[in-house]
C-alpha cells in the first residue's frame, strides 16, 4: 500500500483544498474540521512514507507511468522523508490551534484562507518530494502564491510588506528557473537524478558554473539569507498569527532543504567546495546573519517583530551547517531543520497565543504574564531553552553538532560567532522571560491586584493543547535526537565527507 | 542609490553574458537539449499518445503533472484575489 | 567577434531585457512600475527558454502531419521538428506568471485603499507621520 504514498501526500492535500470551497460554502467554520481531517491524513502519509523508507530503502514513483528522464519522477530517500513529517506534524499542530485565532482575526474568511493553508502545504511537500527539476518550481509558485495571499490578509502594514516579498519572492523563483534552464540547455534533461549523472563532465562549463550560482541565489532568496533577508521581518509580523505561526516554522526551512538538495545532490559537493567557492562565501554570510539577525533582535520592541529578526538569525545556523560540507555541520544543519521547526512554531503559537489574550505583543506589557498565562509561559520557556541550547533540548544538540563541524575544519572564527550568538539568544530572550516573570505591575497599570493574587487567564484548550504538543516536540527530539541522527540523518550524508 | 543598483545590474548582467559563452550555438540542431530527452517525444507522440500535437502530448500526458500544478497555480491565485478583494468592501464601506 | 555575436545574440538579449525588468523592479519608486519590472523580467525568462527549443534548418512546428500511423517510428525525422518540451515548460511559466502578477495587483489594490497613492515614498511617509 505505501508504494502510492508518495502520490497521495500531494494529491490529498491538494483535492482537500479543491474542495474547501464547497465544504465552506454555507458556514465557514466547517472548514477548520475539514483541514484537522486532511491534515492528520496527511501526517498518516508522512510517517509511513518515513517508516518505509527505513525499512525499504528509497521509493522511486513514476507520475503516469512515465519512464524518469521523459516523465515527471517522484524519488523520496532518506532526505525527503526526514522533511515530509516535520512539515506534516507542524501543519497539523498549527492547523488544530487556529481555530480560535482565525475567527478572530479572520473572521468570515475562514473558506479562502483554510484552502490557501491547505494549498500551500501542497506546494511545500510537492518542493520536498518531487524528483524533477521544473516540477519544484511549479510546486515553489503554489507555495508562494498562497504564502502571499495569507500575509496580505493580515492586518494594516501587510499589503507594502506582502507586495516587497512578492518582487523578492519572483527574483528567487525566476533566478532559480533559469538555473534550470542553464542545466537543460547542457544537459537536455530535467530529472534530477539524470541530471545530477549527466553534468560531471562539464562541471568547468560556464554555463554549468553559471547555473550553480544562479539555483543558489534564487534559494538564498527564498531561504531569507542574510543580504537577501530584508523582506522576510516585516512580512512574517504584519501575517495573521496562525498564518506566522505555519510560515515562520516551514518556509524557510524547505528552502534549505532545497539548497541542501541543489548542493549535495544534484551537484557533486566538491563543485560548490573546489570548483567555485560558494561554500565560503555562503558560511561567511551566514555567520554575518547570525549577528546581524540577532542584534536586530535585540532592538524590537514587539515580540513577534524579535522573532521574525531571531528566524534570520537561525536561518545563518543551518546555513552555517550546509556550507561546512562536513559530516558534522549538515548533521547539525538538519538537526536544526527540525529542531527550528518546533521551536518557531512554539514560540510564534506563544506569541498567537498573548495576542489572543492580551490584544498586542509589545514586551514591555508582559508583566505578570507568568501568573495570568502559566502553560503557555512555561511552553515559550521551553521554547527559549531550544534556542539558546541548553540540554535537553533539540537546540543544544543541534548547536554541539554545528560546532562539533565547525573545530574538525578548525573554523576557529565561526566557532568565536556561535558562540557570541548563544549569548546574544540569551539576552534578548531572557529580557521576555524577566519582563513576564519577575518584574512587579506598576500600581498604575489598571489591574491593581497584588502579585500572587492575579488571575489565570489562559487562553481555550484548543489553543493550549497545540502548544503544550510543540514543547513536547522539542523535548522529545531533543532526547531522541543520537537515535534520529543514528538512523535517518546519517544516511543523508554523501559519500566522501 | 541609483548609482549602486545600476552597478549591481551591470554586474549581473555581464556574469550572465560570461555564462552565455559555453552555450551551443542559438539553433543547433546537435544541441544537448535536442538529442537527449526530446527526441523521444517527437518520435513515440503519436504511438504513446495517438496526438500529432506533440507540445499537447507532452504537456497533457508526459509532463502533464506540472500542467495540473499550473492550474492549481490558477486556482490559488483566484482564492487569494477572493480573500484579498471581497470581504473588505463590505467590511469598510465608508470608503 | 562576428560569428560568436551571430550564434549567441538571442541570449544576450534576453539578458538585456532581463536586466531591465530588475532595474525596474529595484530602482522604480512607483509599485506598478516595479510590477510591470518583474513582468519584463519573467518574460526574459521565458525568452531564453523558448529559444532553447529552436532548431536551424528545415524545421517545422512540433505538430505531426496526418498519416504518421502505428509502428512508423523511423519515418518520423527528429530534426524536422522543433524541440517540444521548452514549449510547454513555458507555457507552464506564463501561466505561473499571470497568476502571480494577478496576486500582486490584488495586493496593489489593498495598498491603494489603504493609503490613497501607489507611490512608494508617500506611502513611506504616511507610515511614519502615523508612527510618530
Amino acid at each position: 500500500m505505501t508504494h502510492q504514498f508518495p502520490a497521495l501526500i500531494i494529491v490529498v492535500p491538494l483535492l482537500a483544498a479543491l474542495a474547501t470551497p464547497l465544504v465552506g460554502w454555507k458556514n465557514g467554520r466547517l472548514c477548520y474540521y475539514w483541514a484537522v481531517f486532511t491534515m492528520a491524513l496527511v501526517c498518516f502519509f508522512a510517517i509511513g512514507l518515513l517508516r518505509s523508507v527505513i525499512l525499504n530503502g528509497p521509493i522511486s514513483y513514476h507520475q503516469g507511468g512515465w519512464a524518469p528522464p521523459w516523465g515527471i519522477e517522484y524519488y523520496v530517500d532518506y532526505l525527503n522523508a526526514f522533511m515530509l513529517p516535520i512539515i506534516a506534524v507542524i501543519s497539523l499542530i498549527v492547523i488544530i490551534y487556529s481555530k480560535h485565532s482565525i475567527n478572530r482575526e479572520l473572521g468570515g474568511r475562514q473558506m479562502p484562507t483554510y484552502t490557501l493553508i491547505l494549498l500551500m502545504i501542497t506546494g511545500l511537500m510537492g518542493i520536498v518530494v518531487t524528483g524533477d527539476l521544473f516540477n519544484v518550481f511549479v510546486f515553489l509558485e503554489i507555495a508562494s502564491l498562497s504564502c502571499y495571499g495569507l500575509i496580505a490578509s493580515g492586518q494594516d502594514g501587510a499589503p507594502l510588506a506582502t507586495f516587497r516579498y512578492i518582487i523578492m519572492g519572483t527574483i528567487g523563483a525566476s533566478c532559480y528557473l533559469l538555473g534550470v534552464g542553464y542545466l537543460y540547455i547542457v544537459t537536455g534533461s530535467l530529472n534530477l537524478a539524470d541530471v545530477s549523472q549527466l553534468i560531471p563532465p562539464l562541471y568547468h562549463s560556464r554555463v554549468v558554473l553559471s547555473a550553480g550560482v544562479l539555483m543558489l541565489v534564487g534559494i538564498s532568496l527564498k531561504m531569507a539569507l542574510f543580504p537577501l533577508h530584508t523582506w522576510l521581518p516585516n512580512a512574517y509580523a504584519y501575517a495573521p498569527s496562525s498564518v506566522s505561526a505555519l510560515i515562520a516554522p516551514l518556509f524557510t526551512k524547505v528552502a534549505a532543504y532545497l539548497m541542501i538538495r541543489v548542493m549535495f545532490t544534484l551537484f557533486r559537493p566538491d563543485f560548490f567546495t573546489t570548483i567555485i567557492p560558494a561554500t565560503t562565501i555562503l558560511s561567511w554570510l551566514a555567520v554575518t546573519a547570525m549577528m546581524i539577525g540577532s542584534f536586530y533582535a535585540i532592538a524590537q520592541d514587539s515580540l513577534k517583530k524579535m522573532l521574525c529578526y531571531s528566524v534570520v538569525a537561525q536561518i545563518g545556523y543551518i546555513a552555517l551547517g550546509i556550507a561546512l560540507a562536513n559530516k558534522a555541520g549538515l548533521i547539525g544543519a538538519l538537526l536544526h531543520i527540525l529542531n527550528e521547526a518546533f521551536t518557531k512554531g512554539c514560540v510564534f503559537l506563544v506569541v498567537g497565543a498573548i495576542i489572543y489574550q492580551t490584544g498586542d505583543c509589545t514586551i514591555d506589557h508582559f508583566k505578570n504574564l507568568f501568573r495570568r498565562m502559566p502553560y503557555t509561559m512555561g511552553a515559550f520557556t521551553i521554547g527559549v531553552f531550544s534556542m539558546i541550547g541548553i540540554p535537553p533540548t533539540c537546540g543544544f544538540f543541534s548547536k554541539l553538532s554545528l560546532l562539533m563541524g565547525c573545530i574538525v575544519d578548525h573554523h576557529w572564527v565561526f566557532v568565536a560567532v556561535l558562540l557570541i550568538s548563544t549569548i546574544l539568544n540569551v539576552i534578548y530572550f531572557f529580557r521576555v522571560i524577566k519582563v513576564a516573570s519577575f518584574e512587579e505591575p506598576e500600581a498604575d497599570y489598571g489591574r491593581k491586584a497584588p502579585y500572587d493574587q492575579v488571575r489565570m487567564e489562559e487562553v481555550p484548550l484548543s489553543m493550549r493543547i497545540p502548544i503544550m504538543l510543540m514543547a513536547a516536540g522539542i523535548l522529545l527530539t531533543g532526547i531522541f535526537s543520537s537515535t534520529i541522527a543514528k538512523t535517518i540523518l546519517i544516511h543523508i550524508v554523501p559519500a566522501g565527507f | 542609490m541609483k548609482t549602486f543598483i545600476l552597478a549591481l545590474i551591470i554586474i549581473a548582467g555581464s556574469m550572465l553574458i560570461y555564462g552565455t559563452q559555453d552555450m551551443p550555438n542559438w539553433g543547433d540542431p546537435q544541441s544537448p537539449a535536442s538529442v537527449h530527452v526530446s527526441p523521444y517525444y517527437i518520435k513515440r507522440s503519436i504511438i504513446d499518445t495517438e496526438t500529432p500535437n506533440i507540445v499537447s502530448s507532452v504537456l497533457a500526458d508526459y509532463r502533464g503533472y506540472d500542467t495540473m500544478g499550473e492550474t492549481t497555480v490558477i486556482f490559488t491565485a483566484a482564492i487569494v484575489c477572493f480573500l484579498l478583494l471581497r470581504r473588505r468592501d463590505e467590511d469598510e464601506g465608508d470608503r | 567577434m562576428l560569428e560568436l555575436l551571430l550564434s549567441k545574440y538571442n541570449y544576450w538579449l534576453y539578458v538585456i531585457l532581463m536586466m531591465i525588468g530588475l532595474y525596474a523592479m529595484l530602482a522604480k519608486r512607483n509599485l506598478v512600475k516595479k510590477l510591470i519590472g518583474m513582468n519584463i523580467f519573467q518574460t526574459a525568462v521565458i525568452l531564453f527558454y523558448v529559444s532553447i527549443g529552436v532548431k536551424t534548418g528545415d524545421v517545422t512546428v512540433p505538430i505531426l502531419p496526418y498519416g504518421h500511423h502505428h509502428g512508423h517510428e523511423q519515418a518520423i525525422n527528429v530534426a524536422h521538428y522543433l524541440n517540444p518540451l521548452p514549449h510547454v515548460l513555458m507555457l507552464t511559466a506564463i501561466v505561473v506568471s499571470i497568476a502571480t502578477a494577478g496576486v500582486a495587483l490584488a495586493v496593489l489594490i489593498l495598498i491603494y485603499r489603504r493609503y490613497r497613492t501607489l507611490e512608494e515614498d508617500e506611502i513611506l511617509k504616511i507610515n511614519q507621520e502615523a508612527g510618530t
